[in-house]
C-alpha cells in the first residue's frame, strides 16, 4: 500500500492509463471519455484510474467529469501527483475517487491499481512491495557510492548507496546501520538525517526506500560480495556516474541541496 | 480545517443535503489550499451557465445543490438573449434545458445578471473583501484593479460558498500570496487591442507567477479589462499589479526576475492571432461592454448607415437599459447591442465562419476546434469599425 493524500472519498479499482501530461477536460477530454490530446490523445479514460500530472486551462472543467458520469463514461478513480482546486472539485461532484501527492513514473499503464481517497491511498495489485534502507555516507564533502555487483538481482553494475532490505521487526534505519555493518564494515557512523519514503518501481516490484543520511571521519571499508567497488565522490561527480533510479534527487532532498 | 459548531453542524447534514454537499466541497478544497478556516464571503459570482459547458449532469448536480444562497450571487452569461433572441437561432432542446437550468439557478435567489462583468452595477466589490467568484476575467479584474480578494473558484465552489456563505481561507485571500513575483517593462504604449495583445503573450510565459507590470502612461479600466481577460484565458493567473496605477502595486515583489515587451512582441501577437480573411461580422464585447464603451462607440458611428458584416455589441442587461440613447444610435446605424451573452458562449459557427474581434479572450478561444470553429481577425476597435461605416 502506498500512502497518498485523499482528495475525492470513496474506493475505486481498475486499469491504469498513465498521461504524462497536465489536462484540461474542457477541450482534452472528449465527452465519449476519449483524451484528445498529448502523449494520451486517443486512450479511453471510461472506467479505468486516470493517472495524469493535474489540471490546467477552464474552470468549466469541473462539469466535464459530472457530463462523463452521467454518460457511464466517467474514470472509475483518479491519481494526480499535485491535485488542483478544478479537478478536484470535478472529482467531489461526480462522486470519482481520488488522491494525490504520489509520483506517476511508479505506475505503468496497463497496471491493476486501486484507489482509496476517503483513507488516502494506493495500491498496486500487480507489483511486490519491498520495503528498502538506503544509507547515504558522507565524509567531509564527498559521498561514498557503492559499484553493484555484476550478479546482483537489481540494477547489476549500477551505482548506489549503502542498501538493502528491512528485515520483519526491524525499523528501516535499523536495517541501514545493519547494511552498514555488512557492506562497509564501518564502525564509527552517526545519523544525520531520515528522509521521506522515496517510491521506485522496478519491473513488477515497488520499492519503498527510507534513506538514511550519516557521517563518518573514517574510510576504512572492506566490501562484501554485494558490491565490486567503492568510490568517495563530491556531488558534482554523481552526475557523471549511472546511479540507481532517484539516488540523486534523493541525496539533494537529504542535505537540503536545492535541485 | 477548524470547523465552527454550526460549520459542524452543516457537515454532518443536520441542515440539508444541499447544504452539507456545499460545505463538504469547501472543506474538501480548503484542506486541498491548506486553508485553517472557513472565512465570510460578501459576494458571489457563478460560471458553469451554458448548457453546452453543463449538460445533463450539470443539470443533476443543480438539483442536487439546490438551496438559497446566502449572500449577494451573480450569473455568467449564457448561449442567447433571453429577451430579444440572437445573436444566432438556438435548437429548441437547447433552448428548453438552458431555462431549465436559469430556473434552477433563479430558484437559488441568485439574481438575473448573465453578465461576466458583474462588477459594473450588479456587485460592487470594495478593496479588502472576500469573495467567492468563478468566471477567470472578472476575479482577476477585482483582484487587480479593485483589491478585492477572491481565488480562481469554479463554477461548483463558487456556488457551494453562496449557499455557505463562507469561503476557505486561502491562496488570493492571504495577503502574502498577493505579491508579484516578476517584473515586465513594457516600453511602448498600448490601447485597448495593444493590452489584449499584451495579455495574450504574457499567459502562457507567466503561467502562474503574478507579474508586476510597468506600463507607459496612465491605462484606463476598460484597458485594463482587455489585458485581464486575455491573461485569464491564456495561463490560470489570478491577479497582476500595474506600477502606480493598482491598488495594492506596492507589495514587495519577491524575484529581481524581468521581462523586457517592445513593440515587436505586440505586433507579432497580433498577427499570430489572426487571419487575413474578410470577417462576416464584428463581434465587440468581451468581456462585456462598460457604459463609458458603448458610448465610445455610439459617437463613432453616429447618424452613419452600416454596411459589410453585422455589427454585434454584447454587454449586461443593466448597462442596455441604462445606456438606451447610445444603444439607440447604434441600433439606428444598423448594429445590434445584445444582453446575456457574447460571442464566445453563443454558437456562432451556425451562422458565421468567420468573425472580426477587438478582444484578445475571444481571439483564443473561437478559433479553437469543436468550440468556437470560426476564423478571427483581432485588430483594434478604429480598424474594425472601417468594415462597417462606409
Amino acid at each position: 500500500m502506498i500512502k497518498a493524500r485523499g482528495l475525492s472519498p470513496g474506493r475505486a479499482e481498475g486499469e491504469a492509463v498513465v498521461c504524462d501530461q497536465y489536462i484540461s477536460p474542457l477541450g482534452e477530454i472528449s465527452n465519449e471519455g476519449i483524451i484528445a490530446s498529448g502523449p494520451c490523445e486517443g486512450r479511453e479514460i471510461s472506467g479505468k484510474v486516470m493517472i495524469f500530472k493535474g489540471g490546467r486551462g477552464s474552470t468549466v472543467g469541473s462539469y466535464v467529469f459530472i457530463q462523463l458520469r452521467e454518460k457511464g463514461k466517467a474514470p472509475a478513480g483518479m491519481i494526480n501527483e499535485i491535485g488542483d482546486q478544478m479537478i478536484v472539485t470535478g472529482a467531489i461532484i461526480s462522486e470519482i475517487p481520488m488522491v494525490d501527492s504520489v509520483p506517476l513514473d511508479i505506475f505503468i499503464s496497463g497496471d491493476h491499481v486501486s484507489v482509496d481517497g476517503t483513507a488516502g491511498s494506493v495500491e498496486i495489485r500487480n507489483v511486490e512491495e519491498r520495503e528498502v534502507a538506503t544509507a547515504y555516507i558522507t565524509r567531509e564533502d564527498k559521498i561514498l557510492v557503492m559499484k553493484r555487483s555484476e550478479s546482483a538481482p537489481t540494477y547489476p553494475g549500477s551505482f548506489g548507496g549503502v542498501s538493502g532490505y528491512v528485515e520483519k521487526g526491524e525499523k528501516p534505519v535499523e536495517a541501514a546501520l545493519r547494511e552498514v555493518g555488512e557492506e562497509t564494515s564501518l564502525k564509527d557512523v552517526n545519523i544525520l538525517n531520515v528522509g521521506k519514503e522515496v517510491l521506485v518501481r522496478y519491473q513488477n516490484i515497488l520499492f519503498k526506500i527510507t534513506p538514511v543520511l550519516m557521517k563518518t571521519s573514517s574510510d576504512e571499508i572492506k566490501l562484501n560480495y554485494e558490491n565490486s567497488a567503492f568510490f568517495w565522490m563530491t556531488r558534482e561527480e554523481l552526475n557523471s556516474i549511472k546511479t540507481v533510479l532517484k539516488f540523486k534527487e534523493t541525496y539533494d532532498l537529504l542535505v537540503g541541496r536545492k535541485p | 480545517m477548524y470547523l465552527t459548531r454550526e460549520e459542524e453542524s452543516i457537515y454532518d447534514g443536520n441542515q440539508g443535503e444541499a447544504k452539507k454537499i456545499a460545505i463538504r466541497l469547501l472543506v474538501a478544497l480548503g484542506e486541498l489550499g491548506g486553508a485553517e478556516r472557513l472565512i465570510p464571503i460578501k459576494s458571489a459570482h457563478i460560471s458553469g451557465v451554458s448548457y453546452k459547458n453543463i449538460g445533463d449532469g450539470g443539470i443533476q448536480f443543480l438539483k442536487k445543490i439546490s438551496d438559497r444562497v446566502s449572500v449577494p450571487t451573480t450569473l455568467n452569461p449564457l448561449g442567447f438573449d433571453i429577451e430579444n433572441g440572437g445573436p444566432v437561432d438556438i435548437d429548441e432542446n437547447f433552448r428548453k434545458k438552458q431555462m431549465e437550468i436559469i430556473h434552477l439557478y433563479l430558484n437559488m435567489g441568485i439574481r438575473e445578471s448573465f453578465t461576466c462583468t458583474p462588477y459594473y452595477f450588479y456587485s460592487e466589490p470594495q478593496f479588502g473583501d472576500h469573495l467567492a467568484w468563478a468566471e477567470s476575467s472578472a476575479i482577476i479584474y477585482v483582484n487587480s484593479l479593485i483589491g478585492a480578494r477572491t481565488n480562481r473558484e469554479s463554477g461548483p465552489s463558487a456556488l457551494a460558498s453562496a449557499i455557505i456563505g463562507k469561503t476557505p481561507d486561502h491562496g488570493l485571500h492571504r495577503t502574502e500570496n498577493r505579491r508579484p513575483q516578476i517584473i515586465i517593462n513594457v516600453s511602448v504604449p498600448l490601447d485597448y487591442t495593444g493590452f489584449a495583445s499584451l495579455g495574450l503573450y504574457l499567459g502562457p510565459l507567466l503561467r502562474n507567477r503574478i507579474p508586476l507590470i510597468r506600463v507607459q502612461g496612465r491605462p484606463k479600466d476598460m484597458e485594463l479589462k482587455a489585458l485581464s481577460a486575455a491573461l485569464s484565458a491564456t495561463s490560470s493567473l489570478p491577479m497582476f499589479h500595474v506600477e502606480g496605477i493598482t491598488p495594492e502595486s506596492n507589495l514587495p515583489v519577491e524575484s529581481g526576475e524581468k521581462v523586457e515587451v517592445g513593440t515587436e512582441i505586440i505586433k507579432e501577437t497580433m498577427a499570430k492571432n489572426t487571419s487575413s480573411t474578410e470577417p462576416e461580422v464584428i463581434a465587440i464585447g468581451c468581456p462585456h461592454l462598460s457604459p463609458e464603451e458603448i458610448e465610445y462607440i455610439a459617437n463613432l458611428v453616429k447618424g452613419k448607415k452600416k454596411v459589410g458584416p453585422d455589427l454585434l455589441l454584447f454587454t449586461s442587461r443593466e448597462v442596455r437599459e441604462r445606456e438606451s440613447k447610445a444603444v439607440e444610435i447604434i441600433e439606428e446605424f444598423g448594429g445590434k447591442v445584445l444582453a446575456d451573452t457574447c460571442m464566445v458562449v453563443s454558437p456562432l459557427s451556425s451562422k458565421y465562419k468567420s468573425t472580426g474581434t477587438n478582444s484578445g479572450k475571444a481571439s483564443f478561444y473561437l478559433p479553437m476546434k469543436g468550440y468556437g470553429n470560426q476564423k478571427v481577425s483581432f485588430m483594434g476597435i478604429l480598424d474594425l469599425l472601417r468594415w462597417v461605416i462606409s
